[in-house]
This record gives C-alpha cells, sequence and structure tokens, in this order.
C-alpha cells in the first residue's frame, strides 16, 4: 500500500516538473510604427498573456491594445481612438497557432533552437493567418520565446491619415519575447 | 503695400503659432506617475470583484484612470526588463497585473510576496483571458504609491 501511494506521489510530482503548459502573464511586445520623419509611434505592452504547449507545440498570445504604453499622450490617445485600433471595441490581439518544426526543438535539452510558428493572427477584430520565424531558448526549467516579424496594417483594416503622410509606418515591427518558468 | 504687410505679419503669427503647437504635441511626455494625483484608491480583492460583477461598467468608469490599489503582492514576474507585480484572487484566478514605469522599476524588484503595499497606476483595462480562462485588469506606468 505504502509503495503505491510512493509511487503515485512520484509520478504525479514528476508530472506537475515537466508540466507540458506553460503560461506566462509577463510576456513583452515592442510595437515600432515609426517612420523617418516620425519617432514616436513605438510602444510597448509589459503584461501580455502567453502560453505553450511544449507537447503539442501549440503556442497562444493575448495583448490587451490599451496596456500598449506610449511615451507621449496623445499618440496613445490615437492609437486607442476609433479611427486606429479602437480599443474599446476590439479591446484585445490574439495570436493562436503552433510551432511548426516541433521535431526539431528539445525541451529537455538546453540550447536555442529556430522555429517558426503558424497560426491565426486577430486584431482590430480581424483574423488573418500568420507565420513568423523566431527562437525557442532552453535553460533549465526555463523556456524563453523569441519573434520579429511585421505586419500589413491594411490587412487588419487599420487604416488612417497619419498613415498616408508617412507618420505612421504601413508595415510596423512587432518584437515578441516570453519567458516560461 | 500697408494693408499687404499687415496680411504678411498675421500670416508669419498664425504659421509661428501652429509650429509651436505641433512642437509641444510632438514633446508631450508622461508625467511621473508618483506625482499625479489618482482619481481613485481601491483595495485589490474588492477592485477585481467590481470588474467581475460587470466588466463593461468597470471599464468605463476606471479606464486610463489614475488609480491607488492597496493589496497584498501574490506574485513577480521578473524578465529582461520587466518586473511586474500581481495581486491575486486565489478563489477564482482573477487577477491584477501592475507593470512600473521605467524610473520606478527597481521599487517593483524590491517588493516581496506578501508584502502590503499599495501602488498607483493607469488603468488600462480588465478582460477576460481565454488562454488563463480568467479575469484580469491591467495597469501601466506604475510606481509605489508612497501616501501609503
Amino acid at each position: 500500500m505504502k509503495k503505491t501511494i510512493l509511487s503515485l506521489a512520484m509520478v504525479l510530482a514528476a508530472g506537475l516538473l515537466f508540466a507540458q503548459k506553460k503560461t506566462t502573464t509577463s510576456a513583452v511586445i515592442n510595437f515600432d510604427a515609426t517612420t523617418p520623419i516620425d519617432a514616436l509611434p513605438r510602444a510597448e505592452n509589459k503584461t501580455v498573456i502567453a502560453s505553450l504547449d511544449t507537447k503539442s507545440g501549440t503556442i497562444a498570445f493575448e495583448a490587451a491594445i490599451k496596456s500598449f504604453a506610449f511615451s507621449n499622450p496623445k499618440i496613445q490617445e490615437h492609437f486607442n481612438s476609433k479611427g486606429w485600433m479602437d480599443s474599446d471595441q476590439f479591446s484585445t490581439a490574439i495570436f493562436k497557432g503552433s510551432i511548426v518544426n516541433l521535431k526539431d526543438v528539445k525541451f529537455n535539452k538546453d540550447g536555442t533552437y529556430a522555429v517558426t510558428v503558424s497560426g491565426d493572427l486577430t486584431i482590430h477584430g480581424v483574423t488573418k493567418p500568420a507565420e513568423a520565424k523566431g527562437t525557442i531558448t532552453v535553460a533549465g526549467k526555463s523556456v524563453k520565446a523569441t519573434s520579429d516579424f511585421s505586419i500589413k496594417l491594411e490587412d487588419y483594416n487599420v487604416n488612417g491619415g497619419a498613415i498616408a503622410a508617412g507618420k505612421v509606418s504601413k508595415e510596423p515591427k512587432i518584437t515578441v519575447v516570453a519567458e516560461f518558468q | 503695400m500697408k494693408r499687404y504687410k499687415k496680411w504678411l505679419i498675421a500670416l508669419g503669427v498664425v504659421l509661428l503659432a501652429g509650429v509651436l503647437v505641433i512642437y509641444y504635441l510632438f514633446n508631450l511626455k508622461y508625467d511621473d506617475t508618483a506625482t499625479v494625483k489618482a482619481d481613485f484608491t481601491v483595495n485589490a480583492m474588492d477592485f477585481i470583484k467590481e470588474f467581475k460583477q460587470d466588466m463593461a461598467a468597470a471599464n468605463k468608469k476606471y479606464s486610463e484612470k489614475i488609480i491607488v490599489v492597496n493589496g497584498t503582492v501574490s506574485a513577480i514576474e521578473m524578465a529582461d526588463t520587466t518586473a511586474n507585480i500581481k495581486m491575486i484572487d486565489t478563489t477564482n484566478g482573477a487577477y491584477i497585473i501592475f507593470a512600473f514605469q521605467q524610473q520606478h522599476l527597481a521599487e517593483a524588484k524590491a517588493m516581496k510576496e506578501g508584502e502590503q503595499v499599495s501602488i498607483k497606476g493607469s488603468c488600462s483595462n480588465g478582460a477576460f483571458s481565454s488562454i488563463l480562462e480568467a479575469e484580469y485588469i491591467t495597469f501601466k506606468r506604475c510606481a509605489v504609491n508612497n501616501k501609503f
């Protein structure tokens, strides 16, 4: 009886130690829509929710639009306004996808692995297929996922005079960093 | 000729005013949150409860307002450039998360789990996370509220 309980406890402990679904509520997304004539449209969101399932390779991000912090209050106001991200109506940006080359990543072995992530990206109420290159860095129990990519604002029905005037990039650069413990 | 000169001066004044307004708008910066007067002071668990009861009404009331939140530190999430403080309602997993202003990052890093703190910041909004299946409320540009 004692042996059975001990075995069960060990199985449970191992399960917890190597939990497949890792989450964080402090992933960081940087948004850079600066142009040669305007260096202000740049923001950072440090409270992004992210999950990574190391067994299935599914990966997801959820970013509250109003959590993107700009240095300039006027730009912040424009970013959230109806003509732009309309954050009162479309409060979050969501990515749901998976690692295409999961077999190349050894989550039980320290190292840096190049990955391709593919899935659906929803911004401004519009969902489009998206694919991006990134890296997964494994260091002990810590897994760090990073990716740099750009999006076309017009794909997500984000238009405005500032884009036409060249003050905001038509294809902002997005940088994602998520550290899972 | 005199009338022409007057128009020219008026045009110059208007152009100068326009340039000054644009310069002012481009150089606007957020104040240090520690020095900004708070719109509301709340208790963390009551605040979460208010969002859970009516998310839309709470967002309308608190979004983009400066709020002082008093509560207990449940977790400190540190990453490369981040030190976020969390206050979690352990009965349902709902939480408040505070991202600090760069000049106040050290204050967040010095906090301890279980510590009673008072944090002032700009409430972004509350939402339901389909990943965590729980409500969350995010804050940006936070600082320790010294008037605790």
